[in-house]
């Protein structure tokens, strides 16, 4: 919470509902985390038991997601927030909304798992678990500047999404070249392609999240940006 | 189906550079404004520029010297025995603080609306005029327009208009605020100065007088000096944030109250003041 300056208002109310506010995001992100972890198991694994929990447990995220955001319409109704606390709200209001949609992409990458794989497409699950890892790892960082507002690993996790962009693009190739080896598997491919086109959507949102926090520490839209501008910021 | 010219993107808006304005958008230059009561100074150095035909706000903590700053744009404070003031305000190519200035004009250019509704105890019709009867305006012709005129750009004419020679006292304090608005517009000033304009009337009267200083910036330049941050959100082009006298952050009001440049206006605009 170092750039967060919570807990200074003359209203110690409004402390609270910003206070509790935060920790219900950082909950909410948390439980994401264990989903795509959970989801990426899962697929590695063959565990249809560990599926239906990720499916189950979607419903949490949907449910924090509408929470929050109506924690953020209140307090901008009773509170009127302005500056930093208006950008907090608005960043708050908006990652959630990316947040709750990772969670859908991981549930679609979890039922991967109840796909039939014969054992010459299991290097393909490999491929896609490489690419998991990577953006799980990711989302952990994305997360993690956002319970600290950390502006500079924002800046640093927003310019690697171009790395999963072409993990992604190498794992698209690959899958392309398996395809035309044996159109027989395209059922199967397709599956994995669609698995692989959610993680990198994952790392898109993670950029989306990063946007967020530039934008209430510094107080500018770091969205549609080039690489070079964003070093200006 | 109302057609309606919808307001440009806030990306398509120019922001003014309120340090380097052309001259002729200018309405009032301030520079290096000293004031002091006594031994006390309660203005430090205030330099600003302000635009014709524009809201600006004044916001602040009590004591900061926003009203003090208001009242000197009509040499209010020259009422006060022990004030004492150095610098210019620069109203028209003149200082309004110049040996030859005469004070009455310059209030009747500059004219200034308080905290409380204040309307003489005289009829609606004579309130409005009174400003005109006392340059000398006889012609009832004139006065009558007047009267028309300056209820309908205080939004106040179709409520009073069949009882114009009632007492001005039976009018509802948000009815004789916009009285006293009226009364200030009659004389045609250039500057009208707001202070506190709202602080004493109900969240309806409030917004039917914020609505109305949207109209006024069409004839007016208008100055005001508010408590109520979100009202100087809602109806200010420019906003002006004042500390212990001085003038910490002026800039257009949109980014002000996004993002602010200054750690102290950023503390009083949330609320971490005190």
């Amino acid at each position: 919470m170092d750039n967060l300056n919570l807990g200074r208002h003359i209203s110690g109310q409004f402390n609270e509902d910003i206070e509790a506010i935060i920790n219900h995001v950082m909950q909410m992100g948390g439980l994401i985390e264990q989903q795509l972890s959970d989801a990426l198991t899962a697929v590695n694994d063959t565990d249809a038991d560990l599926v239906k929990k990720v499916i189950a447990t979607d419903h949490k995220i949907n449910q924090y997601e509408v929470d929050i955001d109506d924690e953020c319409t209140r307090i901008i109704a009773k509170r009127q927030p302005a500056a930093g606390d208006l950008r907090l709200i608005m960043s708050i209001s908006k990652s959630v909304a990316d947040l709750e949609r990772i969670g859908d992409d991981a549930e679609k990458i979890a039922k991967v798992a109840l796909e039939n794989f014969s054992s010459k497409q299991q290097d393909l699950l490999l491929n896609l678990d490489n690419l998991g890892r990577h953006v799980l790892a990711t989302l952990q960082t994305t997360l993690d500047a956002f319970a600290r507002m950390d502006v500079e690993t924002a800046l640093i996790t927003h310019k690697n999404d171009e790395k999963i962009d072409r993990a992604y693009e190498a794992l698209m190739r690959q899958l392309m070249t398996y395809m035309m080896e044996d159109p027989r598997s395209i059922p199967q491919i397709m599956t994995v392609i669609w698995s692989a086109r959610a993680l990198e959507r994952i790392g898109d949102r993670c950029k989306n999240v990063c946007e967020n926090i530039i934008y209430y520490v510094k107080g500018k839209i770091a969205r549609h940006l080039s690489i070079d501008e964003m070093n200006d910021l | 189906m109302i057609s309606v010219t919808p307001k440009p993107l806030t990306s398509q808006q120019q922001v003014q550079d309120l340090t380097n304005l052309p001259e002729e958008q200018v309405a009032l230059k301030i520079s290096d404004l000293n004031l002091f009561y006594g031994d006390k100074q309660a203005l430090h150095n205030i330099s600003m520029l302000i635009p014709k035909g524009q809201v600006t706000a004044f916001i602040g903590p009590s004591g900061c010297g926003k009203s003090t700053l208001l009242r000197c744009i009509n040499r209010m404070n020259d009422l006060v025995d022990s004030c004492r003031i150095s610098g210019e305000i620069i109203l028209h190519n003149e200082n309004i603080y110049g040996k030859h200035v005469d004070v009455a004009m310059l209030r009747r250019k500059v004219g200034m609306v308080f905290q409380r509704p204040n309307p003489f105890p005289k009829s609606i019709y004579e309130n409005v005029i009174y400003g005109l009867r006392l340059m000398g305006e006889k012609n009832r012709r004139v006065l009558d327009e007047a009267v028309e005129t300056s209820l309908k750009s205080a939004a106040l004419w179709n409520e009073v208009k069949d009882r114009l020679h009632d007492s001005a006292l039976g009018l509802s304090g948000g009815q004789q605020q916009r009285l006293v608005i009226a009364r200030a517009i009659a004389v045609q000033p250039e500057v009208l100065l707001l202070d506190e304009p709202t602080s004493a009337l109900d969240p309806i009267s409030t917004l039917t007088i914020e609505e109305l200083i949207s109209d006024l910036k069409k004839q007016f330049t208008v100055v005001i000096v508010t408590h109520n941050m979100q009202q100087a959100a809602r109806v200010s082009d420019q906003t002006a944030f004042m500390y212990m006298g001085e003038l910490i952050e002026y800039s257009d009001t949109n980014t002000l109250f996004t993002t602010p440049a200054k750690k102290k206006t950023e503390d009083y605009i949330t609320g971490r003041y005190g």
